[in-house]
């Protein structure tokens, strides 16, 4: 599980503090801008911040770093690339921390439908497929925790929503998966969400108790109104 | 792939090597030097063998593989295929630096003088770059530093050599440190650069899978387990020491580090561990080509400018397709 | 209107008569001027004819004014009525000259002695000095003459010009006309080097060189500098320290001063004839 404590940088994350046990998927959401991706860095040790971060009682950030990288994965917002690397050996480089044993690879690549592009450059992918295919090194680490930054931007719906069963899977094994969001509807369906508004946490829990019209249109500037509505979902 | 690759560069090479040795000014015939090789044949075919071809061979072959190893720390370290040791001005500031420690006669005081004094100028350059131009910086950004910082170093050579240098040398001189040459090279500059290069690029080698991981990003590259911070201070270590050893020696000579990776990367992937290797072969096995044209075509090309006519329509070719490899 | 039609008067004045206003703008003509003009003629002398380093008339110019640079614009400030220049002059200065009416003579060549002589004439008859300028060649003539005297059927001594700079003097140089009469034989130039060439390396070690010669005025060591530089440092004559030191300036004059340098390098390599 991972626990932190007043996590802050100053001008974009204001002492947010988090519990996650494990097998848990939540989701951290608020509008641009309100620190969801200095958040993930944060608590990855990716940029200084102060407070505590916590991973099953020892402090995450003083891990080195090649342990740190059999803890957890992050994925980040930007998936551009300036290097021609194959996809294969970009989802190989998941097992860096492991002298590169190439295990998980094939499966990271088959649960992210990249399987008939293995051997393609990421620079000749789409911005969806390459973005897949830092999901898959991130998988591939096999860590049991998984930090992703806006995972389903850019993928089509189908892809959205395997990422989001991949997720749950994760969860099932007993990850813990925290995932940034822009689609609350999807948010519904996770463990926990947490709310970011203006680098401060504005709510923490169950989506249903967290997401209310007032915290909706308080943070979001939207009416919730709950409706008949299109569902779409992977077929069975 | 890997083995094929470095298989036929060490061809490349070996071939290379050969021709330095066997063209020349003055015809050998393979007898003569087949005869000094073992130790025999007559004075004046061994001073030519080792005391002319040699050297300067050995010289080209480390001004080669310093620039091009330096090309693909320098395109890791800022993300930029286009970078390169002259292109950045990181050649311009280790020829400042070795030309003040000749014009001040530092140069004089000890073999490690100018290569010191030119790392000390190379490192100034590497140090205005990064601060000009970020890590991932836009091409544009990078080449306007270049731009810039080759401007500045290049005339501060140019007015420390009228300044310092006797009347009748100047000429030769700003020839020598801004178009690079490598004639008239001794043993003495074997030993000032070829120790340090090979000992440099070895230094370099265990880097590769981290550099690898860097290439697709500094923050993944952290998460899976890579001390950026570490890496990317060797890589600045590394790559600026050896454009500064292959100046001090060679003066400025461009475009290697831009057309040797970028065509081994063409040509074998992107992947570091054949890259750095292939780079290296393929560095030396260029210059050395390069200085045998120089040298052996009419009207005395300088290496610089055999360099620069081989690379610039290269490099105006790689701006136009944007750069990506 | 009245200022105008005196300047137009002093010009056809002058015009009729002896340049009274000249400017030598480079050193060659500087020694010319010197040796032939009249001390009124001269208004100014090159901005390099008082630097020991370049200039073999550094006391007789002393005496006179001298440019401030090589540029059109010094030249003009001494508002000549004749200019004197080299045919290496910078080839916009000499257009701006040219175009600004003054009357310029420039000197082409300076590759022989016999090419000197004829230069004295021109600017004697520019200067209006005709007969003074035939004294001087003559007087020259005598030297040069006196000089293949005393090297009469000496055997000439194998030489070359070596440089720290990359370049050597070939056929058709300065140094290939003192060679000629100061009994030396410019190894360069036999070996088909033409003009100021880039120095062949490796070919050089198969040249027979007795000696080398360098000028005393460029700065440093220069004989130490050639035993460590290739391919100087490999041959016999540098090992055997066999250089031969003679003034920079007289060795690089295009004028009368390279009579000096005859005289200097003949003297250095058959020093039995002059005893």
């Amino acid at each position: 599980m991972i626990a932190a404590r007043k996590l802050h940088v100053e001008g974009r994350l204001a002492e947010v503090s988090l519990e996650l046990p494990t097998g848990c998927l939540a989701a951290v959401l608020g509008p641009n801008g309100a620190g969801k991706s200095t958040l993930l860095q944060a608590l990855a040790g990716l940029l200084p911040a102060e407070g505590e971060v916590a991973w099953r009682g020892e402090d995450l950030r003083r891990i080195p770093y090649l342990e740190r990288a059999r803890i957890l994965a992050w994925v980040g917002q930007e998936s551009h690339a300036d290097f021609g690397f194959p996809v294969r050996e970009v989802v190989a480089q998941g097992r860096f921390a492991y002298g590169d044993d190439g295990r998980g690879v094939d499966e990271a690549l088959a649960a992210f439908d990249l399987a008939h592009l293995a051997d393609r450059a990421v620079t000749r992918l789409s911005g969806g497929e390459r973005r897949r295919v830092f999901l898959a090194r991130a998988l591939a680490t096999g860590a049991p925790l998984q930090l992703w930054d806006e995972p389903t931007s850019h993928l089509d719906v189908r892809h959205g929503l395997e990422v989001l069963e991949l997720a749950n899977g994760l969860k099932a094994k007993g990850a813990t998966v925290l995932m940034s969001l822009h689609d609350l509807r999807a948010a519904q369906c996770f463990d926990r969400v947490l709310v970011l508004h203006k680098g401060a946490c504005v709510g923490s829990g169950a989506p249903e108790a967290v997401l209310t019209p007032e915290l909706l249109l308080e943070v979001f500037g939207v009416r919730a109104r709950r409706d008949a509505d299109l569902i779409l979902e992977l077929p069975r | 792939m890997s083995g094929r690759g470095l298989a036929l560069l060490l061809a490349l090479l070996a071939l290379a090597l050969l021709a330095a040795l066997v063209f020349g000014e003055v015809r050998l015939a393979p007898g003569e030097i087949w005869d000094v090789l073992n130790g025999h044949g007559d004075a004046t075919a061994r001073t030519i063998l080792l005391d002319f071809r040699l050297p300067r061979a050995l010289v080209a072959m480390a001004v080669g593989a310093a620039l091009a190893c330096s090309g693909v720390l320098m395109q890791s370290f800022f993300r930029n295929p286009l970078a390169s040791p002259g292109l950045l001005g990181v050649s311009s500031g280790g020829a400042l630096g070795a030309v003040l420690a000749f014009a001040f006669g530092w140069a004089s005081t000890s073999l490690w003088a100018l290569p010191l004094a030119s790392i000390a100028g190379a490192f100034l350059a590497t140090v205005a770059v990064i601060a000009l131009a970020r890590e991932g910086a836009s091409t544009e950004h990078l080449l306007l530093a270049g731009v810039a910082l080759n401007a500045l170093f290049g005339a501060g050579t140019s007015f420390v050599l009228t300044l310092k240098a006797g009347h009748f040398e100047e000429g030769g001189q700003i020839l020598f440190w801004l178009m690079g040459g490598l004639e008239s090279r001794t043993w003495e500059h074997v030993w000032i650069s070829l120790p340090g290069v090979v000992l440099a690029c070895l230094l370099v080698l265990p880097s590769a899978r981290a550099l690898n991981l860097l290439a697709m990003g500094e923050q993944g590259a952290q998460s899976l387990g890579v001390n950026v911070r570490r890496l990317r201070w060797e890589l600045i270590l590394l790559s600026t020491v050896l454009t500064a050893l292959a100046t001090a020696v060679g003066g400025v000579v461009g475009f290697v580090g831009l057309i040797v990776p970028h065509l081994l990367r063409l040509a074998f992937g992107p992947d570091h561990r054949r890259l750095l290797p292939l780079s290296m072969l393929g560095g030396a096995a260029f210059v050395l080509a390069c200085d045998l044209v120089a040298r052996t075509m009419p009207g005395q090309l300088r290496l610089g400018v055999v360099t620069a006519l081989a690379g610039g329509p290269f490099f105006l070719w790689m701006l136009k397709r944007g750069g990506r490899s | 209107m009245r200022r105008a039609f005196l300047c137009l008067f002093a010009s056809v004045l002058l015009a009729a008569g002896m340049p009274q206003r000249v400017v030598s703008q480079a050193l060659g003509t500087d020694e010319l001027l010197l040796a032939l003009a009249d001390r009124g003629q001269i208004a100014a002398l090159s901005h390099l004819a008082t630097d020991p380093k370049f200039s073999p008339v550094v006391q007789e110019a002393a005496a006179y004014p001298r440019l401030k640079d090589s540029d059109a614009e010094s030249v003009l400030r001494h508002r000549p009525d004749l200019v004197l220049m080299a045919s290496y002059t910078r080839a916009e200065t000499r257009a701006l000259l040219q175009r600004s009416g003054v009357r310029v003579v420039v000197l082409e060549r300076f590759d022989t002695f016999e090419d000197l002589c004829a230069n004295a004439r021109i600017v004697g008859e520019a200067l209006g000095r005709r007969a003074r300028a035939e004294q001087v060649v003559a007087a020259w003539r005598a030297r040069v003459d006196a000089l293949a005297a005393r090297l009469k059927r000496a055997a000439p001594v194998r030489v070359i010009a070596p440089s720290t700079y990359g370049f050597l003097a070939g056929r058709d140089t300065t140094f290939d006309d003192v060679c000629r009469h100061a009994g030396a034989h410019n190894v360069a130039a036999e070996a088909g080097l033409q003009g100021h060439a880039p120095t062949p390396s490796e070919a050089m070690l198969g040249w027979r060189i007795d000696a080398l010669v360098i000028s005393d005025d460029e700065r440093g060591d220069i004989a130490g500098r050639l035993a460590e530089l290739p391919p100087y440092k490999f041959l016999a004559a540098t090992k055997a320290k066999r250089f031969v030191r003679i003034s920079g300036p007289a060795m690089a004059s295009i004028s009368q001063a390279r009579l000096d340098a005859y005289e200097q390098l003949a003297r250095a390599l058959h020093p039995e004839r002059f005893r």
